[in-house]
């Protein structure tokens, strides 16, 4: 609990003290917000005395749940002066480890939303919660009276709390359902385990066990199931450390994914094969045991290609437990013959403490069943639903049938739907129940059995919003606070199991406190059926299909409506504010389509028009388009970026941003053809490569050496090999400028460990206030991203590599930038920041100019920050900076300087990693070490010291206070360590 | 006064010029109604300006975004026009003071205007780094001064301060050294004037000037201190202002050769531009006596020996950048020569390695269409020279995720025509109201100096001159 600690105390952060305790424990029963206890509490007014645990300007830090996802990760809330500013991963929870993705990091924006609903609304216009109440009380009595079908719709609710009050809710209805969905979807995965376990499980993967991971269509580290739990797994896995397993990755996909371009080998296939490829694999798998894939199919191995035989043997030579297989295919069949394997390779055998899939403590992070919802859309489409409570999912917006959904919503006597959006569903509903930002109400969830998550508020609703605990209670007519709800609830179900605590309430405040509690639940029993009725898979046609994937800035349309997500460059096609079609290049060239150019994909009476990326890697006669676009209400962000002469607005006026593509989902064979018109992408990165382009390359010096490569056993055989060729550093003729006495910081960046799922991209938009600039403006480069992940593909087709190369402010002790200022804007600090001086700054660009990694970001204009409401997420210690002066990384120099003022007033002083800059403090796979250089123990000196340590163009001399760590993949050979750098060396002498 | 006189050298004023005719030829224009030529361009001129200034108030008031530019192309037309301009203004310098201490006397006759020419192009260039700035309406924090925000002092490493002083110092020299020139022909028109606001305006002007012969020694001395001063500044300049590159990191900035090489793109652009000029003057102002083929020719043949220096610079940008080795540096080349902008490139050698080799043969220098138009295909090729170099080097550098593009927007264009419309208007504002020649001086060089005074005249006199008029 050492984090929860206000920066007013913690003498020593290991242990807690009794007066801490309290202090914590008292906050859920006193402090500023809580919305749960009574109404009248509500009140905001000025301390007349001021309370102990409240120091204006000091931050407060309260764990809570992350509401980017279902996945169900914890958070802690930076909270100042009763507002909540940052949010960062709860370090003890033990799904996210103190991480997150991008979208819980930019889900504190959300908070602050002025466009979400604040009022309920009934039939269009808005109401009174008293009104609202009473239709929907009077809705369900009757339809209680007629025995008339009721509906609750939600996403995943594992909680104890949420889910007593959905059954309380429908109790005593005679035709009641609670139905779940999920966007995007796991369904199939799920009840694939059915035919196996005799009930629907989702297994929880542990990939921190994985010796051999073999994955297909499975984006796990950027879109897929729970992907922060799943980086941490990976990246854990994947250790580079002597004497260590290195989990080897295969990964099979159509679309070039985030995760794809982590892997040592990356296979480019057209779906239409993956079910015979799984096929095959299954076959050959059981060979080697000796047996036989219990499924009839033509294939049986004999005509494998190369890799699948490889792969197939590396899986069962990896040891038992320790092979898996992740697959991402929204087919039953498919996913029961890829259980059946992992089942075969024994990655679910429970004997095993390194096993890689946990079936008796399954994961519930997507409970979600396509088939009940189509269920119910044919009750609704029947007449046979009175009343339905649609809460925190969209389906209008994001079921391939949403049209069919909103026509059947015609159907139902009273449907209510609990939104923060007037999004498409809610348009369609008749009662819209506004709910708080989950930052603003409490909350509980099971994400994994026997692992709980409680959310709660860390700030009251702006406007009447009430949380959907409290509705459900007030619909089914015994109004009840969602605190006191989810603490009978708690109480019921939860602490029977709980050993050891000493009453209720103390296991209470402790799991306030926490934000997550493990109990001891029972296993769930696994009896795996040898014998089990298999469902027939079923795969696309060959054909020119239509990939709807989810990306790793939206992932659905849940967040269509953050603006820090909407300008989040794509890690791999780097667009912003718009969706794209990827095609292959062949593909491309076939419709003489070229990037940009607007292609218009049908299917049926479905049209999507969107502008084409091409896409090097990408299966051929595929068009893989991202969802959560095209979302009802993103037209306001037309008042995105600035206005000028020829300034064009983010959206056109009553457009959306992107368009929707959720009505191709399901691979569709479709159309495609030229739409005549062209939309040029707002690009983050328009250079893709890291080779020049060959007719201009210098000989043998086409690569460009800023992201080294290397081999997995190059590295084992030589822990510096794939070091280009480099001249010695000759030294300075002059005396050093800087004597580095105190700290000398520095980062360190392994490369090997990267993913490039931009967690620190928006870690560092929210701590350090970047203004959003909208599409135009990122169009003409102006992105303002102090920190952006340079992306660079290598090789094509079959052989694509794609690194990430995050890449902040160098803080060079030979800075460029420095000396050419000619008012001295730009100074380089005592402990070897190279600190910009805002209001010194008059705006020549030259520093930016003369920067040779191009870090610098120049305010071309008076940056929009957000409406009013908005401006309560800037951070009050980083300035705002105005139009015309330059800014850039400063290495969270605020964060700095806050430990040192710590430091300094209680007389102690910091320790390495006490200090972490954003960046650090949310990487998913603990890429990012911040430290002080002249400490030769602190972590970033270690890894400086690593022989796989590098700095990027070292050879200006400029030296720069960043290290990167070659990357190291378990290839055959790695871009630019063999022929190219020989080549090179040869050229060279 | 013996001199000897060749019979073969044409003479620098043609027709039998009394000292009278002179002083009227010149003067004349200045004292009557302006020409319908001149109202035409002072019109046009005047519009451009205010089109231009509305697109940089515009630009204040909006912001730098209102321009093409982006963190990777920090600077491109702004900075290209800053060079541009101080390029221009190096040709007046050149011809009035270096060639002042070389005797070169055919420079009598066009030194004036190129001295205007060259104050009018600095005031032009300084309007660049003023309104490039993210914040123009601090741009006095460039100066060192005392103050009071913690003693802030100005940056000495930085090549842009360097640049402050360098453009600065040559814009006060120059300026005086022009009006130093002007006083003897300011005295003239002021005796010349009939009274009123003018004659009195002129008075305060002319310094009190009484063609004394103290006055005229005094006048000399000061004149060759002042060239003698400003002689440095030609090559100080432009040396400073390729200092911005030099010392920067950046492949295709970072080259020793800059220097030299600015300082002769700049005398060579800056002659082409008083060739434009001349040219225009001479007809418009009816001086085709005292700006003769011969002065053409000479310029022409200068710019001639400086193209051939510029070429010789490109080339040699090329030879280093293999002969280095350094991967970065020869790229930075390949993309200039092959890469998306190689148009500006070719374009540029055509302009300034091809065009000018048309000066090798006399009858070109005597076609003064075919000069005119090679005058403004170099102008053009010396403005693109300096977009090559700043744009081609920056658009794509060390990373290749940050390699960007660049396109001007229609305010940074009108910025640009902006800052032609002051220059011309300055100029026809100069041409309406000072002698475009130097009177005094060119009273120096006429036909009967060279006939030992076939005219009646014992010694080219501008104080006789004056007599002259007097009586």
């Amino acid at each position: 609990m050492g984090h929860h600690h206000t920066h007013g105390d913690a003498p020593d952060p290991g242990t807690p003290s009794r007066r801490d305790f309290l202090k914590l424990a008292g906050f859920s029963l006193a402090a500023v917000a809580l919305p749960g206890c009574s109404r009248s509490e509500e009140l905001a007014a000025t301390f007349l005395m001021k309370p102990e645990e409240v120091t204006p300007g000091l931050a407060e830090r309260y764990a809570a749940a992350c509401s980017g996802c279902d996945a169900g990760c914890g958070l802690l809330v930076t909270v100042r002066d009763g507002r909540p500013i940052k949010v960062e991963g709860s370090a003890d929870h033990p799904l996210n480890q103190g991480r997150t993705c991008p979208i819980g990091q930019a889900s504190v924006l959300e908070v602050y939303d002025d466009q979400a609903l604040r009022t309920p609304r009934l039939a269009g216009k808005e109401t009174t919660w008293e009104r609202l109440d009473a239709a929907v009380t009077q809705a369900l009595a009757e339809a209680r009276a007629n025995g008339r079908g009721v509906r609750v719709l939600t996403g995943t609710q594992s909680g104890p709390g949420e889910q007593a009050a959905v059954r309380a809710l429908l109790a005593g209805h005679a035709d009641a359902r609670h139905v779940m969905v999920d966007t995007p979807s796991c369904s199939a995965l799920r009840k694939a385990y059915a035919a196996f376990l005799g009930a629907p499980r989702l297994p929880r993967y542990r990939l921190e066990n994985a010796h051999e991971l073999l994955a297909v269509d499975a984006d796990f580290l950027g879109t897929w199931l729970s992907p922060v739990e799943m980086t941490r797994g990976y990246t854990a896995a994947r250790r580079l450390e002597v004497g260590r397993a290195f989990c080897h990755h295969t990964h099979v996909e159509a679309r070039v994914s985030l995760t794809g371009g982590c892997a040592d080998r990356r296979i480019r296939m057209h779906p239409a094969q993956m079910l015979a490829t799984i096929d095959t694999l299954a076959d050959l798998v059981a060979q080697a045991q000796g047996g036989r894939a219990p499924w009839e199919h033509g294939d049986n191995g004999t005509d494998a290609a190369p890799w699948l035989r490889e792969t197939a043997e590396r899986l069962v030579k990896a040891p038992r437990g320790r092979a898996l297989v992740l697959c991402g295919r929204d087919d039953v069949g498919t996913q029961q013959r890829v259980a059946w394997l992992n089942h075969a390779l024994g990655a679910d055998d429970a004997a095993l403490a390194h096993r890689t899939i946990d079936l008796a403590y399954p994961s519930q992070q997507a409970l979600g069943d396509d088939d009940e919802l189509l269920t119910l859309l044919a009750d609704l489409e029947r007449g046979a639903v009175d009343v339905l409570v649609i809460a925190g999912t969209n389906p209008v917006h994001d079921h391939p049938e949403g049209e069919r959904f909103r026509a059947a919503l015609g159907r139902v006597k009273l449907t209510v739907a609990v939104t923060r959006q007037l999004d498409a569903t809610a348009s369609a509903a008749t009662a819209v129940a506004p709910m708080p930002h989950a930052l603003a109400s409490w909350s509980d969830a099971e994400p994994v059995h026997g692992l709980l998550t409680l959310g709660q508020p860390t700030l009251a609703p702006w406007g009447q919003e009430r949380p959907l605990l409290e509705s459900l209670a007030a619909w089914r007519g015994a109004p009840q606070g969602a605190r006191e709800q989810l603490r009978e609830a708690w109480r019921a179900t939860v602490f029977p199991l709980v050993e050891g605590a000493a009453s209720f309430e103390s296991w209470w405040a402790r799991c306030v406190h926490d934000g997550h509690a493990v109990v001891p639940r029972e296993p769930l029993p696994v009896a795996w059926r040898e014998k089990a009725e298999l469902t027939a898979p079923v795969s696309p046609p060959r054909g020119l299909l239509a990939i709807v994937h989810p990306t790793v800035a939206l992932r659905s349309s849940r967040h269509a409506h953050n603006p820090w997500l909407q300008e989040l460059p794509d890690p791999l096609t780097k667009v912003s504010w718009d969706n794209a079609a990827c095609l292959a290049p062949a593909t491309a060239a076939r419709l003489g389509a070229g990037d940009g150019d607007v292609v218009r994909v049908t299917r049926g009476k479905d049209v999507v028009e969107l502008p084409v990326s091409v896409q090097v890697g990408q299966a051929e006669d595929t068009v893989a388009l991202g969802r959560g676009y095209g979302v009802l209400g993103t037209d306001r962000f037309a008042k995105v970026g600035p206005t000028w002469l020829e300034g064009e607005p983010t959206v056109a006026t009553g457009e959306p941003v992107g368009v929707r593509t959720e009505a191709l989902l399901g691979e569709p064979v479709v159309d495609i053809v030229r739409a005549g018109r062209r939309r040029p992408l707002a690009r983050a990165q328009i250079y893709d490569r890291l080779d020049v382009p060959a007719h201009l390359a210098p000989r043998g010096q086409a690569r460009r050496p800023h992201v080294q490569h290397t081999t997995l056993a190059a590295w084992r055989e030589e822990p510096g090999a794939g070091a280009p060729h480099a001249h010695p550093d000759s030294g300075s003729l002059w005396d050093d400028d800087h004597a580095y006495e105190g700290a000398h910081w520095g980062l360190a960046i392994d490369l090997a460990r990267c993913t490039g799922c931009a967690a620190c991209v928006v870690a560092c938009q929210a701590e350090n206030n970047i203004p959003v600039v909208g599409r135009d403006e990122v169009r003409r480069q102006r992105d303002m991203h102090w920190l952006r992940i340079d992306r660079y593909f290598e090789g094509d087709g079959d052989d694509l590599s794609v690194s990430h190369q995050p890449m902040m402010c160098q803080q060079c002790d030979n800075a460029p930038c420095e000396t050419v200022c000619p008012v001295l804007a730009t100074v380089h600090s005592e402990e070897g920041l190279n600190q910009q001086v805002y209001n010194r700054c008059v705006g020549t660009r030259y520093c930016s100019n003369n920067c040779p990694y191009k870090v610098r970001r120049f305010n071309w204009f008076e940056y929009w920050q957000g409406s009013e409401l908005a401006h309560l997420v800037l951070n009050p210690d980083v300035t705002v900076r105005t139009r015309g002066v330059m800014e850039k990384c400063t290495f969270c120099v605020q964060r700095i300087q806050a430990r040192k003022a710590e430091a300094a007033r209680s007389g102690t002083t910091w320790s390495d990693g006490d200090i972490q800059t954003a960046c650090m403090q949310v990487c998913p796979a603990e890429a990012v070490v911040f430290g002080d250089m002249n400490d030769p123990q602190s972590a970033v000196s270690r890894a400086g010291a690593m022989p796989r340590a590098y700095r990027v163009l070292d050879e200006l001399g400029v030296r720069p206070s960043v290290s990167y760590l070659r990357r190291v993949t378990d290839r055959e050979s790695a871009p630019g360590s063999s022929p190219d750098a020989a080549a090179r060396e040869s050229h060279h002498d | 006064m013996t001199e000897a006189v060749s019979a073969l050298r044409e003479p620098l004023v043609d027709g039998q010029k009394t000292l009278r005719a002179v002083t009227n030829d010149i003067c004349r224009p200045l004292e009557g109604r302006p020409t319908r030529l001149w109202m035409a361009g002072f019109v046009v001129a005047v519009t451009m300006l205010i089109v231009g200034g509305a697109s940089i108030l515009y630009t204040m008031a909006t912001g730098i975004g209102t321009w093409g530019l982006n963190p990777t192309v920090g600077w491109a037309f702004d900075i290209t026009n800053f060079v541009f301009w101080v390029g221009i203004g190096h040709a007046g310098t050149l011809i009035s003071a270096v060639l002042l201490l070389f005797r070169a006397r055919w420079r009598t006759g066009v030194n004036r205007s190129a001295e205007a020419m060259t104050i009018f192009a600095v005031m032009c260039a300084g309007l660049f780094p003023l309104i490039h700035m993210g914040r123009p309406w601090l741009a006095f924090w460039v100066f060192p001064y005392p103050n009071d925000r913690g003693s802030l002092w100005v940056n000495w490493r930085s090549p842009l301060l360097w640049d402050v002083f360098a453009i600065s110092t040559y814009f006060l020299i120059s300026l005086t050294f022009w009006y130093l020139g002007l006083l003897p022909d300011l005295a003239t028109l002021r005796d010349r004037a009939r009274g009123g606001l003018r004659k009195t305006l002129l008075r305060v002007a002319s310094l009190g000037w009484n063609g004394s012969t103290r006055t005229w020694h005094r006048y000399e001395h000061t004149s060759l201190l002042l060239a003698g001063l400003a002689t440095p500044l030609v090559f100080s300049v432009h040396t400073i202002v390729s200092f911005d590159f030099a010392t920067s990191v950046i492949p295709g900035w970072h080259t020793t050769i800059f220097p030299p090489y600015f300082v002769a793109g700049a005398i060579f652009s800056g002659l082409a531009m008083v060739l434009t000029l001349m040219l225009v003057a001479r007809k418009v102002m009816a001086l085709e006596s005292y700006i003769t083929k011969r002065h053409i020719g000479a310029m022409c043949k200068l710019i001639l020996g400086v193209g051939g220096i510029v070429a010789t610079a490109y080339a040699t940008e090329f030879f280093i950048a293999w002969y280095s080795g350094n991967p970065y540096e020869q790229f930075a080349f390949f993309n200039r020569a092959r890469g998306p902008m190689a148009g500006f490139y070719w374009m540029m050698v055509f302009c300034n390695v091809l065009v000018p080799q048309v000066f090798w043969f006399r009858k070109v220098r005597e076609n003064l269409w075919l000069v005119f138009a090679c005058s403004l295909l170099i102008n053009v090729g010396m403005w693109l020279e300096r977009f090559v170099i700043i744009v081609t080097s920056l658009h794509r550098d060390f990373l290749p995720s940050s390699w960007s593009s660049y396109q001007p927007t229609a305010i940074e264009v009108l910025a640009f025509v902006g800052s032609f419309g002051l220059f011309f208007t300055c100029f026809l504002l100069f041409c309406r109201f000072l002698p475009v020649i130097a009177i005094a001086e060119i009273k120096g060089v006429l036909g009967y100096a060279r006939r030992g005074g076939a005219a009646g005249h014992e010694m080219a006199s501008p104080a006789r001159d004056r007599e002259e008029v007097m009586t």
